[in-house]
Order: structure tokens, then C-alpha cells, then sequence
């Protein structure tokens, strides 16, 4: 939550200073593209918790209720199974950045921007395994 | 492969999120080609390298926001001191509330919610048949996906960008490409309102009436003005557009309008976000995916296969047109967008249908597959809603649908409405 209010704010104190000062934070721009992918795995863990990511989900209204159930086992485990491959792909991929050094802006290095990868995929392998094991979160009533 | 394929298709209709599938049809096909799989995190890590991603939160954020707050009751309060007083007026006034809603929230079902919820009443007591009222506001739930700054059209852009053989194609030109498309849509619908009103009673323009709508709305008037008026202009790049609108909103209706409490503010926010992360994460790891196909030239192999079937461009529309109508009605269309464009663009191009023209083709068959008999998504929320059988709403919506239809075919035909503005204006 606190990374959208400094997304928005960061993001419009960057036009005022274009537009009226004529200048900008070098470093705002990387920055601003960054949270946007951190804002990205945050709702996706969000979306995994509630139990609310796009599916396409055609066959499954029709099922009977016990064998919808297994299907949403084999499907979570699924989803568990896929988010383990990119989680620690993901962390190979932050470990070779950090072995090489490389730096995303001013004195930021790579792989602390990109932490957010392996650890967002691991969350949400976690919750779509416990969902195997304990039945899916029910997700409370909107109003 | 095949098998693997199927495998991936069943649990796909089964119900596993389709992040997952993208994913993992994406890393066995690198594996498959003998190719270090953490290609699949580098090119996820290319969201953080797209500078017009931004819009897509701001906007997604703004867009709740108003959702949440009393801002529908006014935009329509205001539409219809404006406009009531025309036969039909009513009719008039809810398709272009809608348009306008729809374009700022994005299609998800937000508008039958929050402004369906007003105008079905108001259209039933104001003597409207039901069916007409009910069929009105299912349709209008995804009109206004060709206007700017509607998020379908940013999407658009973003991906075709990045499969780097659309030439350029930016957002600002999506955002032009629209308005006329979008703009016959409306009017051909708001003629058929006015026609099926003859002999309503007419309500009396009524200027204190008006005076007080402007009022009301005097906070959220300048909104379109600002956000369309910068980025047509070019004054704003899309995304400082997206964090005026979002800091904008955000101040008026939470520190000067206070119609949502700052208790209030982190659901909003969370509810945002899970929308953002649900459609990025599928963005991410089709960017994944897209490189694999280009890199085993599948889209150019489907062009050679589909070129002996198919040869003439007109043939290739018909079918597209089919075939977009029913993906319309299975796939939301974020996903359908993202998933099929990377496909369809180089088939498009192929056939000699300009880049941006095929997005507006894309979009404007989505939009009708919203409400498509049997299963179009709208016309469940909307039968949810209003509490009616899913039967009615097809009776209800089927005049609606043939006319929005007709236009759709207009749209596809004639190029030119979607690319004069684009040529005049933009490239």
C-alpha cells in the first residue's frame, strides 16, 4: 500500500519538476519502473491469496461439487509446481546479478531490485501448496 | 508436445490461473530448445522496463477510487441535466455516462455495477420498457473501450510494441485510433434509443437544474479535460497523465470531497492492486512466452499454414472477426489481449491490415463478446445484479447486440474511420 502512495507521489513530483523547474530526479524514472513490478508481484500475491487470479475456467462451472474439488486440487498443485520452477529461476537469476555486480541506478545494485521476483513466486507457491493441502482460502463476501 | 499441449489446455478449462499455463508452456519451450530457463525471470524483469506500465496501475487506481466514491450518481445527475430533455434523452444519457465510466475504470463489470445499478431504475420509472432498459445498461457496461485512456487500448500498444514488427505504434495513436470507431458505436446506438422513445414524454430543460449539476461535479469536471485534453495534446506522456489522474482523484475524493474515509483507503488500494498484479504477472510471463514463438518462428510458421487456407484479406477479416467474437465471449480481455495478440499481429500484418487497425478490430469484437449469447460475462453480472434470468437478458440484449454487430463490421471494413485520425494527427 505504502508502495502505491510512493509511486503516485513520486511519479507527479517528477512531472511538476519536468514541467516547472525544467529538471528531474535521475534517478525517479528507474525507480518509478521498478515499483511498478514491485506493485505488480505484490497484487499478485494478493490475487493469489484471495483466491482471484484470470482464468479462462470453462469446464469447471459444470462439474459436480466432488469433482470440482479434486479439480481444484490438481490445479493448485499445478499453479504450486509452476510458481517453484520461477521462483528459483528467478533466484538463479538475481544470484548471477549480484555475482556480477551490476547496478540499476545511482548506487542501487540489481539484485535488490529484482529480490522481489524469487520471493513474490515463493509466496505464492506457498499459498497455492497450502491450498492443496487445507482446501482453498473462501474468500469473504463483498459487499 | 502435442501432449504436453493438451496437458496444458485441460487444466487451463479446468481452472488453473493462466498465469500458470503461460508460464509453463514458456519454460518447456526453452527447455524443450535447450535454453537456460532463467530467460524466463530476465524477460519477466522486463516490466521494470517499460515506462508506459505505469499507467497501468495509476489508472486502475483512479479508476476504484471513483468507482467507490459518489461520482457515478453525479455523472449521471449531470448527463441528464444536459441532455435529459432530448426525446430518448434518458437512453442518451446512459449510454454516454457509461462510455465515459467505462473508458476511465476499464471494462470488468464496474460499470453494470456501480452505474447500471442507477440508470435501471431511472430508465424503468421514466416509462422505458424493461427489456429496453435491461438490454441498455448490459450493452453499456462495455461501450467507451475505445476511448482513452481505457486500459485494453494501452495494453494494446505495449504489446505490439515490444513484438518489435509493428513499426511504431504507440498508445497515443491507439488513443486516436478510437475515438471514431468508438464515437459510430455510440451514435448508432443513440439513434436507435431516440427511435425507440418516440412519443415518450419529453422533461423540460431545465438551466437551475443544470447549474447545480455543474456544481456538484465541479471537482471531477476537469478530469477529462486535463487527462484527455494532456494526452491528446501531447502536453502529458501517458503515464504522467495516469499519476495526475490518480493524485487528482485521490485528493478530491478523499481530502476534499471525504466521500471515501482513509479507513477506507487501503481496500480500495488493495482491491486495485490485486487487479494490477492479476494482469501483470500474466503480462510478465507472456513477454516470456512471446520471445520463445519468435524465437522458434511459430507466428511466421501459422502465417504459411493459415496463407494456404485463407488467401484473401477479405477472407482473413470474416474470420477474424468469427474467431474474435467467440474468444470474446470465453476470455476477459485482458488476457484474451494478451495471450492472442503475439499470434494475430504478424498473421494481421501478413494479410497488409495495419497494426493499429487490427487493435481497434481486437477491441471493438471484444466488446460485443462481453454480452455475446450464451456466455458473454456481462450478461451474468448483469443478471446477478438486476436479480432477471440469464434468458431475458439474451432477449433483451439481441437488438443491441445487432446493431453494436453491424458496427463492429463497419469498423472492420472500412479502416479508414479507424486510421484517418492516426494519419492526420500522429505517425
Amino acid at each position: 500500500m505504502l508502495l502505491l502512495v510512493a509511486t503516485i507521489l513520486l511519479a507527479s513530483s517528477q512531472i511538476f519538476l519536468r514541467n516547472f523547474l525544467g529538471t528531474g530526479i535521475s534517478w525517479a524514472d528507474p525507480l518509478l519502473r521498478l515499483l511498478v513490478l514491485w506493485l505488480s508481484l505484490m497484487g499478485a500475491m494478493a490475487a493469489t491469496r484471495d483466491n482471484n487470479h484470470i482464468r479462462i475456467d470453462l469446464l469447471s462451472r459444470y462439474l459436480p461439487s466432488t469433482f470440482k474439488r479434486l479439480s481444484q486440487k490438481v490445479t493448485d498443485l499445478f499453479a504450486a509446481i509452476v510458481c517453484i520452477l520461477l521462483a528459483w529461476h528467478s533466484a538463479r537469476f538475481v544470484y548471477l546479478e549480484w555475482q556480477d555486480a551490476s547496478v540499476l541506478f545511482s548506487s542501487v545494485p540489481a539484485w535488490l531490485g529484482e529480490l522481489i521476483m524469487p520471493f513474490g513466486f515463493a509466496v505464492m507457491a506457498l499459498r497455492f501448496a497450502l491450498s492443496v493441502f487445507l482446501g482453498r482460502y473462501e474468500k469473504k463476501e463483498e459487499v | 508436445m502435442i501432449l504436453g499441449g493438451l496437458a496444458l489446455i485441460l487444466l487451463a478449462v479446468l481452472g488453473a490461473p493462466l498465469f500458470s499455463i503461460i508460464a509453463a508452456s514458456a519454460m518447456l519451450g526453452f527447455y524443450r530448445s535447450e535454453i537456460d530457463l532463467s530467460v524466463v525471470a530476465i524477460e519477466f524483469f522486463r516490466i521494470a522496463e517499460m515506462p508506459v506500465l505505469l499507467a497501468i496501475p495509476l489508472f486502475t487506481f483512479a479508476g476504484y477510487l471513483l468507482s467507490e466514491s459518489r461520482a457515478p450518481h453525479r455523472l449521471v445527475r449531470l448527463t441528464r441535466a444536459l441532455l435529459g430533455w432530448l426525446p430518448g434523452g434518458l437512453a442518451v444519457v446512459a449510454l454516454v455516462a457509461c462510455a465515459f465510466f467505462t473508458a476511465f475504470t476499464g471494462a470488468s463489470g464496474v460499470t453494470i455495477v456501480a452505474l447500471g445499478a442507477l440508470l435501471y431504475p431511472a430508465l424503468t420509472q421514466s416509462g422505458y420498457r424493461e427489456d429496453f432498459s435491461l438490454g441498455l445498461v448490459t450493452t453499456s457496461g462495455s461501450l467507451g473501450l475505445l476511448f482513452a485512456p481505457a486500459l485494453p487500448l494501452i495494453l494494446y500498444a505495449v504489446i505490439a510494441q515490444q513484438l518489435g514488427i509493428a513499426g511504431n505504434i504507440t498508445v497515443d495513436a491507439m488513443f486516436l485510433a478510437g475515438i471514431l470507431p468508438g464515437l459510430l458505436m455510440l451514435a448508432l446506438l443513440s439513434v436507435w434509443s431516440v427511435w425507440t422513445a418516440r412519443g415518450q414524454p419529453l422533461t423540460s430543460f431545465s438551466a437551475s437544474e443544470a447549474k447545480t449539476a455543474i456544481k456538484e461535479a465541479a471537482w471531477e469536471l476537469p478530469l477529462p479535460i486535463v487527462v484527455l485534453g494532456g494526452v491528446y495534446s501531447g502536453y502529458f506522456a501517458i503515464s504522467e497523465a495516469a499519476a495526475v489522474t490518480a493524485l487528482y482523484v485521490l485528493f478530491v475524493e478523499v481530502l476534499v470531497l471525504r466521500e471515501i474515509s482513509f479507513k477506507k483507503l487501503p481496500q480500495v488500494m488493495r482491491q486495485s492492486m490485486v487487479l494490477v498484479g492479476g494482469i501483470m504477472i500474466i503480462l510478465g510471463v507472456s513477454l516470456a512466452s512471446t520471445n520463445y514463438l519468435i524465437d522458434a518462428e511459430i507466428p511466421g510458421k501459422l502465417f504459411q499454414t493459415i496463407q494456404e487456407l485463407v488467401s484473401s484479406k477479405l477472407t482473413f477479416l470474416i474470420l477474424l472477426n468469427i474467431f474474435l467474437l467467440i474468444l470474446g465471449t470465453m476470455l476477459e480481455i485482458f488476457s484474451a489481449l494478451i495471450l492472442m495478440t503475439p499470434l494475430l499481429l504478424p498473421i494481421a500484418i501478413g494479410y497488409g491490415v495495419d497494426p493499429i487497425h487490427l487493435g481497434i478490430i481486437f477491441l471493438a469484437n471484444m466488446q460485443i463478446g462481453y454480452f455475446t449469447p450464451p456466455v458473454g460475462m456481462n450478461l451474468f453480472i448483469a443478471s446477478y445484479r438486476f436479480g432477471k434470468p440469464v434468458t431475458q437478458l439474451y432477449r433483451a440484449t439481441l437488438p443491441w447486440f445487432l446493431i453494436l454487430f453491424a458496427a463492429v463490421l463497419v469498423i472492420t471494413y472500412w479502416p479508414a474511420l479507424s486510421l484517418t485520425l492516426v494519419d492526420v494527427y500522429g505517425r
